[in-house]
């Protein structure tokens, strides 16, 4: 999931100073938290009393479509809203703003978010964690299905380090140590020895940027 | 802080002078709230266990409890001057929980005019109001609307309520005033899904106290024998696919939108629990105070407090159960976890002093008027600062 977090309204609002008429787009795709038709209405609803203390009143379109990413499905979703419309909330992650930029080439978008990492929802804690840095050249196997690039502060390959105190980061005692988390999951697996050979440096010629995969 | 005035500091109380120790009240109560002393028979309430179902009331023989809500003397006098005002001698009582509003009585029970109560679980109502009403007050025909016995919110209420209806109209019968006097039906709310509408985020599976959700060819589907109508899954459905019989969303918002507003300030909104607050017969407010009763908290939408505040309302109060005492499990922690965020948002735009959330439980009777007094405070003061910048 793509995790995002909102920006403040008051930034928002700073977009849409030169606009009346605004469309609102929420994605349905794989942000989190969910940033579907509720979190569209509930933004036009902010937005529309932050702008009434401001003393400017908004004409607000609130939809949703099923992934901002598609260009195609996003362009089907936008183009019959569009009439009247002077700009466009995003609702998604930074591609969706993208794309709405791609597809409606002379409407102007704003972000409503702000990206933040490739994450997974732990509903029981009611919090997102970052475990996938999207890094081209995946560990998972060796260990133990945890990954030391996103989950470790130095995203050490041979770890852990003197700063893992008690299974936690020096960096945060809220957060766990990696490196604890994979020595104790390859432990209980039995393969231990899978970290005896010592992992080289990388090599960053592979993971070219900006990525890109044809065909 | 105790209001002056009036009110015990608890709800029910057991009289011991009266009580015969017949410990009816011991093997009814659901929550294990009245203990029995081994050595003496006294009964004693824990209160902090009592959720006021009065299922203890309604059944004590020797009329040895006095309780604030619907208690004989309140109910009799609410029938007789009903009659008058509604000029009718049908009479409909309904649980809250099977009912909002009484809106779809006519279609249920085939009536138009009838008088019109209303109380959290039939359960609380005794044989002896049933007796009078028709024997005394002339009434000459009462429909119940239950809850399913499964839904209770307080476990027996309904069963108990069936129970006894049997046995009143039984009653009735044999001393000659007619057959089935007291209809008799019960009903539950439940959820209801818009799978074309449905994202598949899973978060109803996740958040249902009750496990009725399940995500099944990619979209949510909903096994309504769990379901109790909490509204939990509702209000966290990021797809706006759910919505809860005869709490719509649509029918609340049509509600805030029609709150009459007095032009001078504070107006405020209380959404409240419906368990959370048991309102005495004929409650009032002052006319700007506008409350609309709740499932549960956990059914109180972020997008309603928003649109209560686009509607110029001034302050709104969130009032739910003691997490402990919640009827839906997790609703109450749910409904301040939802609270707490929104706040944290409404922050930036200096609103957030405007919105609270309370815990309250009807067994103490004054806590919500305290926290309705002390919100009203807060809310009038903001309002005059706003005046003087």
């Amino acid at each position: 999931m793509i995790v995002t977090a909102q920006k403040p309204l008051d930034e928002i609002l700073d977009f849409l100073s030169p606009y009346n008429s605004i469309l609102i787009a929420g994605c349905d795709g794989c942000t989190q938290p969910p940033r579907g038709l509720r979190e569209a209405r509930t933004l036009a609803q902010l937005l529309e009393l932050g702008g009434k203390l401001r003393g400017k009143k908004f004409n607000f379109k609130a939809m949703t479509m099923p992934k901002q990413c598609d260009s195609y499905l996003t362009l089907a979703a936008l183009q019959p809203q569009m009439k009247d419309m002077e700009a466009i909330l995003s609702l998604a992650c930074g591609l969706g703003v993208q794309t709405i930029a791609q597809v409606l080439p002379d409407f102007h978008v704003f972000p409503t978010q702000n990206t933040l990492f490739i994450g997974a929802e732990i509903r029981e804690d009611s919090t997102l964690e970052e475990r996938c840095a999207a890094c081209g050249d995946c560990l998972l196997a060796s260990t133990g299905g945890i990954c030391p690039i996103a989950r470790c502060a130095k995203s050490l390959l041979n770890g852990p380090c003197g700063g893992s105190q008690h299974g936690k980061c020096e960096i945060d005692p809220e957060k766990d140590c990696a490196w604890d988390l994979i020595i104790k999951r390859l432990e209980k697996l039995g393969r231990l020895s899978a970290l005896d050979e010592i992992r080289p440096p990388r090599n960053f010629g592979e993971v070219m940027r900006p990525g890109r995969v044809s065909g | 802080m105790k209001v002056s005035g009036s009110k015990p500091e608890f709800a029910v109380r057991i009289n011991d002078e009266s009580c015969s120790k017949c410990a009816i009240c011991y093997s009814s109560c659901p929550f294990e709230a009245i203990k029995k002393d081994p050595e003496t028979g006294k009964l004693l309430l824990e209160i902090e266990k009592c959720q006021v179902c009065a299922i203890c009331y309604s059944s004590c023989p020797a009329k040895a409890i006095d309780i604030i809500y619907y208690d004989m003397n309140s109910l009799t006098s609410y029938l007789e001057k009903a009659k008058d005002e509604y000029k009718s001698d049908s009479l409909v009582i309904k649980c809250k929980g099977s009912a909002p509003d009484f809106e779809d009585v006519e279609k249920l029970f085939g009536i138009s005019e009838f008088i019109p109560l209303s109380v959290p679980c039939v359960g609380r109502i005794p044989a002896e109001i049933l007796l009078k009403a028709i024997s005394t007050i002339r009434i000459k025909a009462i429909y119940i609307l239950a809850c399913d016995e499964d839904y209770c919110r307080f476990e027996r209420g309904s069963l108990i309520a069936r129970l006894r209806v049997t046995a009143v109209n039984a009653l009735l019968e044999q001393l000659g005033y007619g057959k089935e006097l007291i209809r008799f039906r019960q009903r539950s709310l439940k959820v209801k899904a818009d799978r074309n509408k449905c994202i598949s985020c899973g978060n109803c599976v996740f958040y249902c106290p009750y496990n009725a959700a399940r995500l099944e060819n990619g979209a949510a589907t909903f096994d309504l024998e769990l379901c109790r109508g909490c509204g939990l899954c509702v209000t966290l459905c990021p797809a706006l696919a759910l919505d809860l019989e005869h709490w719509e969303g649509d029918r609340i918002s049509t509600i805030i939108s029609n709150l009459s507003q007095k032009k001078t300030p504070p107006n405020i909104l209380v959404m409240r629990c419906q368990w959370a607050v048991f309102p005495e017969l004929g409650e009032e407010f002052d006319s700007n105070i506008h409350i609309i009763d709740m499932p549960c908290a956990a059914r109180v939408d972020p997008l309603h407090i928003m649109e209560a505040f686009w509607q110029g309302i001034d302050g709104v109060l969130i009032v739910a159960c003691h997490e402990e005492d919640c009827r839906s499990k997790r609703g109450s922690k749910e409904a301040r976890r939802l609270t707490t965020a929104l706040k944290k948002t409404l922050s930036q735009l200096g609103f957030e002093e405007r919105l609270h959330f309370c815990s309250v439980a009807p067994r103490y009777p004054e806590s919500f008027q305290e926290e309705l007094r002390l919100f009203k405070e807060r809310i009038e003061n903001i309002c005059s600062q706003e005046v003087r910048q």
